[in-house]
């Protein structure tokens, strides 16, 4: 039960940090549009200054779209090298992380479609069939991760992926059908069906009680 | 997944949303990912660099290989030269009393001339400015000249030897020109 309610502690903690970066984020504005100016231009330093200020953002959504520690360092190291090519791309028309996050999206997404192609092809494995299965991963021990992080990577695939995209990462079901290559419908009712499996499996790990023994505190 | 709990134990839909709105939106990898992404870029870089060098070169180059396949395909499949022409040939070396091996060093000296004023006129450049992948290509352009002298040398009466001597010849004063053009700043 202790390390329960450190794992719920790492939730708030995780608020604060968030925060206090965004407060951050606003002063650092101007630096970065030196940094993407000079990136465009070639320069690796800026590219890494660029790359410190980011890449704990991109490896959260990369690990949580994948629920692969692995995978998601792989495919984070990725999305950085597709940056470096596309950096001339950025108009400056959005927020550079916006832009940065569907460039991570993608790549996310294309690795996925990689990765589910080669399955496919070595153990015919039928796309339906394999989002209809019920979670068959157990809960990580990973105490870095939020209690919530750990449920959400023992969602289905589908599921996953459309809960992460739309509840934490904010695009709306049009954009993530278009992305997932599915109906708006079929988003909708996996992101019910996320938040359904979501709500069953924390209340099964009795979430609340742990969060009353730490407010208790 | 589903156990029986008391209702004020079930998580709702609003502790959900409450608690999504707090995940961190960092997270930190175990590992340092940077030198992974700097080896992958500079090797990208590299490869963009040899890309467009390979590019520059490529219509030229392609122009002379297609050129001397088509010449060595016609040498090869062509009917067989008939006796009436070889004879044509060495009757007119032998009247004008000039021998394959003279012949041979003359077109020699008239391309190294042709050459050195080609050179000249772009300020006697130095080969070994030039990309590694062009000075690969221009060398292997004149050993291919130096085999088909050598070949000449054994080879008497052999006409279309010396066409394709003297089409090398050409085709590696094309590229120079076309390559210092291109370079002029070496």
């Amino acid at each position: 039960m202790d390390s329960q309610i450190n794992k719920h502690k790492k939730v708030i903690d995780g608020k604060a940090l968030f925060n206090a970066n965004k407060a951050q984020s606003s002063d650092e504005s101007d630096g970065e549009q030196a940094w993407i100016a000079q990136a465009k231009q070639g320069s690796q330093s800026a590219f890494y200054q660029l790359y410190k200020k980011h890449h704990r953002q991109i490896y959260a959504l990369c690990w949580r779209m994948l629920a692969d520690k692995d995978s998601a360092e792989d495919v984070c190291q990725e999305v950085f090298v597709v940056l470096w090519q596309k950096i001339n791309n950025f108009r400056g028309e959005s927020k550079f992380s916006t832009w940065l996050h569907s460039v991570a999206t993608n790549v996310v997404l294309g690795h996925l479609r990689k990765h589910k192609n080669w399955l496919q092809r070595v153990f015919s494995i039928e796309e339906q069939g394999a989002n209809v299965a019920e979670p068959s991963v157990s809960l990580t021990d990973d105490s870095t991760l939020t209690i919530l992080d750990q449920h959400i990577a023992c969602l289905p695939e589908r599921a996953r992926l459309v809960f992460v995209l739309f509840a934490v990462e904010g695009y709306r079901h049009e954009e993530i059908s278009k992305m997932l290559k599915m109906a708006v419908g079929s988003s909708k009712s996996q992101y019910h069906r996320a938040r359904n499996l979501l709500k069953e499996s924390l209340t099964a790990s009795d979430y609340i009680s742990v969060e009353e023994e730490m407010n208790h505190e | 997944m589903s156990k029986h709990k008391p209702q004020d134990k079930v998580v709702s839909d609003k502790l959900l949303a409450d608690q999504v709105i707090m995940l961190p939106n960092e997270m930190t990898p175990e590992r340092d990912l940077w030198p992974g992404i700097e080896r992958a870029i500079n090797h990208n870089s590299q490869k963009i660099t040899a890309d467009k060098q390979s590019n520059v070169f490529v219509p030229s180059a392609w122009a002379a290989s297609i050129a001397i396949v088509i010449l060595m395909s016609w040498l090869t499949f062509s009917p067989v030269i008939n006796d009436k022409n070889v004879h044509g040939l060495v009757k007119t070396q032998s009247e004008v009393s000039v021998t394959q091996g003279q012949l041979v060093n003359f077109m020699q000296q008239n391309f190294k001339q042709q050459k050195q004023t080609l050179l000249a006129s772009y300020g006697q450049p130095t080969v070994d400015k030039l990309p590694a992948a062009m000075q690969q290509e221009l060398k292997q352009l004149a050993d291919a000249r130096a085999s088909i002298r050598t070949a000449l040398l054994t080879d008497e009466n052999n006409a279309d030897l010396l066409n394709l001597l003297d089409f090398t010849q050409q085709q590696e004063l094309k590229l120079l020109q076309q390559l210092y053009r291109q370079y002029q700043v070496i």
